[in-house]
């Protein structure tokens, strides 16, 4: 539906985007993810035929975007950043003007509109003046102004900027609610907007295209080399014996001790595709070492994204810092109601924090403005755990309560 | 064609929905018709009025031709109403894409299928409408006034006048359109549109200074001698044409100036 072939865009010396290829079949949801600045919005301008591009050719329905500008952009529909409204119009009178410049027949304008009002539910704001509607509605209109043709093609910008969580996850099911008969191209720098949504993600860094795959597949990538993290009591030297001598394990690294009980420690430990953790847990506990704590680590969209787009050399450290960091949850013998109450939240990025900055991060969360890598405030992660796609994120809390499990047998 | 028209009138209804449903715009019409009103009185009825004057006239047996009290108010109050115009018509044209810039909806008519010159077209048409209806009640005014004129007032004069004025409107306001679309400051926008409508409306002076053909030819563009014409109920050809000239180089601009912002955005 989509071909984009080696397109290349410079705003004088500067290189905007740099050999973007990318194609999005029928029906698919794309999800279009970069850091601030990548050039999303400068391709999803050339989709449009907005910009020109300096180099390279973009097809939206077999058709060029630059030689038949006018045929394809009938075809699209398109919401930039800031949703473009006219505030002194009601929301009806809008979608009549839209639907009319877009080519609709003036027999069809009432319908199609209604359609449009009805699926982005405007139902009660229909004779309100936009001005007086507030950031959700507007842009629930954007998103209205850009379906009222029935376009084939639908390019979002950053769809959910600026909404609250609950708007965030309307929005998210317009969109999913869209797939099927539309082909959506959606542009984010929130990763779990593109696991919630999106069927494919190219990541897009400086310009360039570092990776098209399923959210799933991307995760893989990382996941393949697996790892577990543990939390013993025990002499480290023979800790690390024994857990390097489970049948299967490649290396076991001493991570810290800081912050932890007397006696305890984590470590890391590093194992092929295979699925290792019981073997380990028995291990450890037949050899009289005290287990606490055994998670799997586990790779998100979020850490593909920071390998993906940071700068080589230091990418590979960094993700997996991240990744051996994230899935933790405290449950040491003093402080285990808090780590009872921070495990029904997924995760924090800090997983060095101790039960009680949980405890006060949990209240910020549900009004502090969403971070840009870390959305795993509470509101949302409500909302993965409804969704197939968001599996590797939702799916920690029942790691976390697996190692407690396991560490209540220990004990 | 048909598709033209029916985007020219999508954009046309929107311009002037814009306009009468914008508190700002009604603020200058009301500005307008009170200054407006104020020459008619002025001119016709004030102790150092047209009428007053022809009277002392008649009175001291000085004047040996009869006087044309309504061709000669006539004259007066159109050249008034164009000056007065010069004030308005930046204010009205500021916004026409300056607005559209700032609020981000020229992204939305950019990737519409719609040509640049359809929504210039679209836009001139409705600010221009707009206009006209500024004018419409002092045009009632007149009418009333020369209603009991006698012997009776050619209204075909009284016409032309104010066809004059909306051609001279309607090239101002095509110039005022092209500085609009130049930047996203309406403010800017009427400043300098007002500074370009100066200089053209006084190019003719600026002309007698300079000698030989460059002169002759910029006293040509001058919109202030072929309004004149149209004033004195004189229908030239090469007024029109020339106020057609500024019309179709302001929408030619524009939808230049729009193509181009298309290269230079970053």
């Amino acid at each position: 539906m989509i071909e984009v072939d080696q397109l290349s865009k410079s705003y004088g010396s500067t290189v905007a985007i740099e050999d973007v290829t990318f194609t999005v079949e029928p029906g698919e949801i794309l999800g279009f993810l970069g850091p601030n600045g990548a050039g999303k919005t400068t391709t999803m301008r050339i989709l449009t035929g907005y910009l020109p591009a300096t180099e390279g050719t973009a097809r939206v329905a077999g058709k060029d975007v630059h030689a038949e500008s006018m045929a394809v952009r009938q075809s699209i529909g398109y919401l930039p950043e800031t949703p473009p409204l006219y505030p002194e119009m009601t929301v009806e009178g809008f979608l009549h003007f839209v639907a009319r410049i877009k080519g609709v027949a003036p027999g069809e304008l009432a319908e199609k509109v209604t359609s449009a009002i009805n699926r982005c539910n405007l139902q009660e704001k229909r004779t309100t003046i936009i001005r007086k509607l507030s950031k959700g509605f507007r842009q629930r209109v954007g998103i209205a102004q850009a379906i009222v043709h029935n376009p084939p093609v639908i390019v979002l910008d950053e769809p959910t900027v600026g909404l609250d969580p609950r708007q965030i996850i309307e929005v998210r099911n317009l969109i999913k609610s869209l797939a099927g008969e539309h082909t959506i191209i959606l542009s984010t720098h929130i990763l779990p907007e593109v696991s919630a949504t999106c069927d494919r993600v190219t990541i897009i860094k400086r310009g360039k295209i570092v990776a098209t795959d399923s959210p799933e597949r991307l995760v893989q990538r990382l996941t393949g080399k697996g790892g577990y993290r543990l939390e013993l009591r025990g002499e480290t030297e023979r800790a690390l014996a024994v857990l390097s001598s489970v049948p299967g394990v490649s290396d076991a690294q001493l991570l810290s001790t800081e912050g932890l009980a007397a006696g305890h420690a984590r470590f890391q430990v590093t194992t092929g595709a295979e699925d290792l953790g019981s073997a380990i847990a028995a291990q450890v506990v037949n050899e009289g070492l005290e287990l606490f704590e055994l998670s799997r680590n586990r790779a998100s969209l979020e850490d593909v994204f920071i390998d993906l787009t940071m700068e080589e050399g230091t990418a590979a450290v960094d993700a997996e810092t991240v990744a051996s960091e994230k899935p933790v949850a405290e449950s040491t013998a003093d402080s285990t109601a808090e780590a009872a109450e921070a495990s029904q939240k997924p995760e924090d990025s800090e997983g060095e924090s101790s039960g009680e900055s949980k405890g006060e991060k949990k209240d910020s969360a549900e009004t502090a403005p969403l971070p840009v890598l870390d959305e795993e405030g509470a509101p949302t992660a409500a909302f993965f755990e409804q969704d197939r796609n968001a599996t590797s994120q939702a799916a920690d809390p029942q790691t976390v309560t697996e190692s407690e499990a396991a560490a209540e047998e220990t004990e | 064609m048909k598709i033209f028209l029916n985007n020219l009138l999508a954009i046309y209804r929107r311009e002037l929905q814009s306009y009468f449903s914008s508190p700002f715009a009604y603020v200058i019409a009301v500005v307008f018709w009170l200054i407006g009103g104020l020459f008619l009185v002025t001119i016709l009825l004030s102790p150092n009025g047209l009428i007053a004057q022809v009277a002392a006239a008649d009175q001291l047996g000085v004047s040996p031709q009869p006087v044309d009290v309504p061709y000669e108010f006539l004259k007066i109050y159109l050249n008034l109403l164009g000056s007065l115009s010069m004030f308005i018509l930046p204010m009205l044209s500021m916004g026409l894409y300056a607005e559209e810039r700032k609020q981000g909806t020229l992204e939305l008519l950019a990737t519409s299928p719609l040509t640049n010159w359809v929504v210039a077209l679209g836009k001139l048409l409705g600010v221009v409408t707009f206009y006209s209806a500024m004018l419409l009640p002092l045009l009632i005014v007149e009418l009333v006034a020369f209603w009991s004129s006698e012997p009776t007032f050619p209204a075909a004069i009284l016409l032309l006048g104010h066809f004059g004025l909306l051609l001279l409107a309607a090239s101002v306001l095509a110039l005022g359109m092209f500085i609009s679309s130049l930047s996203d400051s309406t403010v800017l926008a009427a400043v300098m549109t007002f500074g370009v409508v100066l200089v053209l409306w006084v190019v003719d002076a600026i002309a007698t200074s300079l000698p030989g053909p460059i002169g002759e030819a910029l006293s040509h563009l001058s919109m202030l001698t072929h309004y004149t014409d149209f004033t004195q109920g004189i229908f030239d050809t090469s007024g029109l044409i020339l106020f057609i000239s500024y019309i179709l180089l302001g929408l030619f601009l524009t939808a230049q100036s729009i193509d181009t912002l298309r290269f230079q955005r970053s």
